[in-house]
């Protein structure tokens, strides 16, 4: 559904990037593990057009979108949860989510019928409607980030790291919400510190390390390898 | 005059003052607090909005208030022209040249107007002017309070753009995390453009106000910016509550100094305190953590 | 006749020049308009040494022709001496005011100083109207009148300004040329990394404040007595301040000559706008320009005149611009580590952290760390990202100061120390993204970390000497020898990455601490920081490395403590700590009971 082509990219201090490449199913979970440093926010970050490659290609099915601006990459639908800070703490639940809908803002019927939508699906953007974002909890936070993510029906999600400072129960809800969007019919590429929760959750794995893809195969076929410890230890892994 | 009345008598006038301060700075507070421009030529685009009011009052006779109302949009474009050939460009390079430009921009403006109008001192005189509501003992000067009135409907008006629109939230957004606004489709560039320029259409009003209140010449643009400077810094720059608070107590601070001491150091208030704030406490009275430079955390 | 014995020649004659303008024309317009760019002129410089060398933009910098003015002017009529012979105290003056206003910038840099050097023009100028019973307020002070000869009337307020230009001048260059000015324009380029580096910058900004008042303050007084009649309007007008802004920056910020040209061009300007504009309408036309060449000159031309020219005129000698690209590393061999200056400390740990807690608003980024780092070891510091691995370098080198515990560098508390005073004690650090000072030369970055600082050192030349082999010497150890003189701000990553190095080796280091050193560069730099840190380690050095490439940091390493959350997970052999199943678990996530059945 997305590729990327030998794609470079850096924030000016060398590049992060060193050559990805990274093709992801139409409607698969694909999750990418990695140690620290080995550039997978980046690739979620140049994806959404925050980040414009050096080198290299994006395409999202037939179409290019590297080097886009975040706004026509959410036009071509694919839609990302940062990492942190994605919410608007100081403003209210429902104007996140309302702001989740800023592309399609003009069109007032729409932005009615996928807000009443979203409620019905996740209950607390009703509950807390009123309430600033920063008052939720962390797992809570996390609801809506998804949900909002929804609302302009995008067929490709990014997750960076959706586990992020969670306890165990809220990671539960976070593999529940992950796995319904996908019921939903969008695919999902999703970046992941805790590697057995990712690979659990996902139907693809990808492992980067240093800038660049060492490995692609099933998740569950990934999770069993004896090796994967090590992987983030010094041996690299045998493909 | 009794002490009593006295003391009253000087915190009405000074929280009218305050008031009149509030409306000057609600503009250049929702471009620093969203932004963090510090933009020096507002109170030479505030001078400008008075010229302009004197010169329709002058030939119309229309009410100078109203006149103000009217001037808004025609400041906003040119806060939006601003925008994009001086504060856009500036900013990517350097913070304190973007103060220099904005004074630049301000100095230029203010020989604009001394070519145009020369130097005299103007006023508009509606018949408002002179008069007072009296309550009791003590005197509230009409012109006065209703410039008290505009600013609270002002900011009041500010306040229920940025919550209650897209476009507000579309801006507090971009000043709480560009990057996550830019992740749900927000142009950054062209919402900070249209803030910059809500900002400079507050001057029309304000500009209006001033053009009543009191006399004004060319040069006077720099008595209002140490006052709006000073109104931020105290409240804590960027927050809306803290200008109205910083406004109030400069005001006051500036009416008590007038009464208890001496008339001549009144204006000497305004920079004494910047002075002081910046430092001993530089986010202000209700600002959050602030960097050295005075960029906040 | 070389290029600089050239330009030697022309500078001569230029002075020259002027110093005869008085003996060829007794035209008093002509000295009138000379005066006054002198003025600026001297105004201009001393803003240079503030704005231009440290960094510190100042719209308020004509107040002191003002303090100079007034303190000259009142003292002269009080003792009913000539003002010439107080002038002196109207710039001791000024440098006292100037250095109250450098201690303010303590807590304000950046636009908050602005704002402040604003608020302090505006308020002398007030205080001084006010105290009217010293100052004659609005009325006015008169200054004597002169007492020699009227056809030499202009005469000594000429000379008189014209050496302080020239004062100006030398005091510029010797500055530039100095320890002094290279640890100023590092403050500039990076007030935190020069006081990492053992910078005392609270120190550097007072001689500097003092020096950019002093001489504006004398000719004040000067200034002064050729109006013959102080008045607040002319000695603190806020449109001097900013010809003086405006001159250092079309002449050029941070070079010698940039505000004296600057003050030529400006006040040139100024007059012709006068006559050609004559009339009622000069002033308002004078703003218009004034405020629309700053703007100009911002937005086109920020560096200013002389160093675009010389910019130019660069490019136009060497060819194309040649940036400096990596030397091909492997081919060269690694030369022998710099000895270790003095005695060694005998403490068997060199460095323990103790109890070390820090807090930020409600996050507890550290909660009670322990660690001790034996002395001559490498031990890596390791974690899931988050855990808090920069923030315990920050606080042992003092970017933070710690919520509670302890930091002891060789048995000696540190926790108490300023930055400056840890790099001296021994802490060397480097950061994940190479901090250097973009506008020095490579071996300037590497000059001006300094040891112990001594006040008389300050004037001495600033790569000279002793100083001045070390730093070269360094610098052909990691493999910078080649690039003595080019600009820090144009090298590559890498090449950043190893003056870095360089620069923290220069104050010769107890521990060492490098954050992420392998981020982000090529193998074969990776290969070459490998076997420069093994070679430091061979010759005494302690190091402390916080890594996520595991394959690099790993095979150096003799300890590794892993940090995760804030808190010490485990402490001890790479290979233990590898195995142990709390730091897999860290690392690859927590077991968790998830599934699509629950």
């Amino acid at each position: 559904m997305i590729r990327l082509e030998s794609v470079y990219a850096g924030y000016g201090g060398g590049d992060v990037l060193q050559g990805v490449d990274l093709d992801v199913r139409q409607g698969s979970i694909t999750c990418v593990v990695g140690p620290n440093g080995a550039g997978k926010s980046t690739v979620l970050r140049t994806i959404s057009g925050l980040l414009r490659p050096r080198a290299g290609q994006i395409r999202l099915g037939d179409q290019p979108i590297h080097g886009r601006s975040p706004a026509a990459v959410i036009a071509a639908g694919v839609v990302q949860v940062p990492q942190q800070d994605g919410l608007f703490g100081r403003l209210t639940v429902r104007d996140n989510m309302l702001l989740g809908g800023y592309l399609i803002r003009r069109d007032k019927a729409r932005l009615r019928r996928r807000m009443a939508e979203l409620a019905e699906a996740f209950p607390i953007i009703a509950e807390r409607a009123r309430d600033k974002a920063a008052d939720l909890s962390g797992g809570q936070r996390r609801i809506v980030e998804f949900a909002r993510a929804l609302m302009t029906e995008p067929s490709l999600v990014l997750l960076d790291e959706p586990t992020l400072g969670l306890d165990p129960k809220t990671c539960q809800t976070v593999f529940e919400t992950t796995k319904a969007i996908h019921a939903l019919g969008a695919t999902v590429l999703m970046v992941e510190q805790n590697v057995r929760f990712g690979l659990k959750l996902a139907t693809d794995g990808v492992v980067m390390e240093r800038g660049r893809v060492l490995l692609a195969e099933p998740a569950t076929d990934l999770l069993a390898r004896p090796d994967i410890a090590a992987m983030f230890f010094g041996a690299t892994a045998t493909t | 005059m009794a002490t009593v009345t006295l003391l009253l008598q000087t915190l009405i006038l000074g929280l009218l003052a305050g008031g009149v301060y509030a409306l000057m700075s609600s503009g250049f507070t929702l471009v620093f607090g969203v932004m963090k421009v510090i933009n020096l030529a507002h109170g030479a685009m505030i001078v400008l909005a008075a010229f302009l009011t004197w010169w329709v009052w002058d030939r119309t006779g229309l009410d100078p208030l109203l006149v103000g109302i009217f001037l808004s949009p025609v400041m906003g474009a040119i806060g939006w022209l601003l925008y994009k050939t001086v504060i856009a460009r500036v900013q990517r390079a350097d913070w304190e040249l973007t103060l220099v430009a904005s004074f630049g921009v301000a100095v230029a403006a203010g020989g604009v107007m001394a070519l145009v109008w020369g130097a005299e001192g103007h006023a508009a005189t509606p018949s408002y002017f002179t008069t007072s509501f009296e309550l009791g003992p003590l005197v509230v000067p009409q012109a006065q309070l209703y410039a008290c009135v505009g600013a609270v409907a002002m900011l009041a008006a500010l306040h229920a753009l940025l919550r209650g629109t897209f476009l507000g939230r579309a801006i507090r957004a971009s000043a709480a995390n560009r990057d996550s606004a830019a992740l749900v489709g927000i142009t950054v560039e062209r919402t900070m453009a249209a803030m910059f320029a809500i900002g400079a259409a507050t001057t029309g009003f304000a500009g209006a106000a001033l053009s009543v209140l009191y006399q004004f010449v060319p040069d006077s643009h720099y008595r209002w910016i140490g006052l709006i400077l000073c109104v931020v810094i105290l409240g804590g720059l960027g927050s809306f509550l803290g200008a109205g608070l910083g406004a109030g107590i400069l005001g006051v601070s500036e009416a008590l100094t007038s009464s208890y001491v001496d008339a001549r150091w009144a204006t000497a208030v305004p920079y004494v305190l910047i002075i002081v704030v910046l430092l001993v406490r530089p986010q202000g009275l209700l600002g959050g953590r602030v960097r050295a430079d005075g960029v906040p955390a | 006749m070389t290029a600089a014995r050239a330009r030697r020649a022309v500078i001569a004659g230029l002075i020259l020049l002027v110093a005869l303008v008085p003996v060829f024309t007794p035209d008093t317009y002509i000295h009138n308009l000379l005066i006054l760019t002198f003025v600026v002129a001297v105004t201009a410089s001393g803003w240079n040494i503030v704005g231009g060398f440290t960094g510190y933009v100042s719209l308020g910098h004509g107040a002191f022709i003002g303090v100079g003015g007034y303190t000259g002017g009142v003292l002269a009529a009080h003792w009913d001496v000539s003002p010439f012979l107080v002038a002196p105290l109207g710039g001791l003056a000024a440098a006292l005011v100037a250095l109250l206003l450098g201690l303010a910038t303590r807590k304000t840099r950046g636009a908050a100083f602005v704002i402040v050097s604003y608020a302090m023009l505006e308020l002398l100028g007030l205080v001084t109207r006010n105290w009217s019973g010293v100052t004659g307020g609005s009325q006015g002070f008169l200054m004597p009148l002169p007492s020699w000869d009227v056809r030499f009337q202009n005469w000594p307020f000429y000379y008189a300004l014209f050496v302080l230009v020239l004062l100006s001048i030398g005091m510029t260059v010797a500055i530039r040329r100095s320890k002094l000015g290279l640890g100023l324009m590092a403050i500039r380029d990076d007030e935190d990394k020069a006081a990492g580096v053992g910078v005392r910058t609270a120190v550097y900004k007072s001689i500097a404040f003092m020096a950019g008042a002093v001489l504006v303050g004398v000719a004040g007084t000067v200034y002064g007595y050729y109006v013959s009649t102080l008045s607040v309007g002319t000695m603190f007008d806020i449109v001097l301040s900013m010809q003086v802004v405006l001159a250092a920056l079309v002449g050029g910020r941070g070079t010698v000559w940039g505000p004296v040209l600057g003050a030529f061009l400006v006040v040139s300007l100024s007059e012709l706008t006068n006559t050609t504009l004559g009339g009622t309408d000069a002033g308002a036309f004078r703003l218009i320009m004034f405020g629309g060449l700053l703007l100009v000159v911002v937005l086109l031309l920020p560096k200013g005149i002389l160093p675009t020219v010389g910019n130019l005129l660069e490019h136009r000698r060497r060819g194309d611009t040649a940036s400096p690209t990596g030397t091909r590393l492997e081919d060269t061999p690694l030369p022998p580590a710099p000895a270790r200056s003095g005695t060694a400390p005998s403490t068997s740990d060199l460095l323990r952290v103790t109890d070390l807690t820090m807090r930020f608003g409600g996050v507890t980024a550290l909660d009670q760390v322990t660690m001790a780092v034996p002395r001559g070891s490498i031990t890596a510091l390791i974690g899931p990202n988050g855990s808090g691995k920069t923030t315990v370098f920050n606080a042992i080198d003092g970017t933070y100061a710690v919520t509670s515990g302890s930091v002891t560098l060789a048995g000696r508390p540190i926790t108490g120390l300023g930055r400056a005073q840890r790099a001296h004690a021994g802490v060397g650090r480097s950061h994940q993204l190479p901090r250097l000072f973009d506008s020095l030369t490579v071996v300037e970055n590497v000059a001006v970390a300094t040891g112990e600082f001594r006040l008389a050192g300050l004037v001495r030349s600033a790569v000279s000497g002793a100083e001045a082999a070390r730093a070269a010497e360094l610098l052909e150890f990691v493999g910078m020898g080649a690039y003595l003189q080019a600009r820090a701000g144009d090298l590559s990553y890498g090449q950043r990455k190893l003056v870095e190095l360089a620069q923290l080796l220069m104050l010769d280091p107890d521990v060492i601490l490098l954050d992420e050193p392998a981020a982000g560069i090529n193998p074969t730099l990776r290969a070459r920081l490998t076997a420069l840190i093994r070679a430091l380690n061979d010759s005494g050095r302690t190091f402390v490395i916080i890594e996520h490439d595991m394959h690099f940091v790993l095979s150096l390493a003799d300890r590794a403590v892993v940090l995760a959350r804030g808190r010490v997970l485990a402490d001890g052999e790479p290979d233990e700590v590898r195995a142990d199943p709390a730091v897999l678990e860290a690392y690859l996530g927590a077991d968790l009971a998830v599934g699509a059945d629950r």
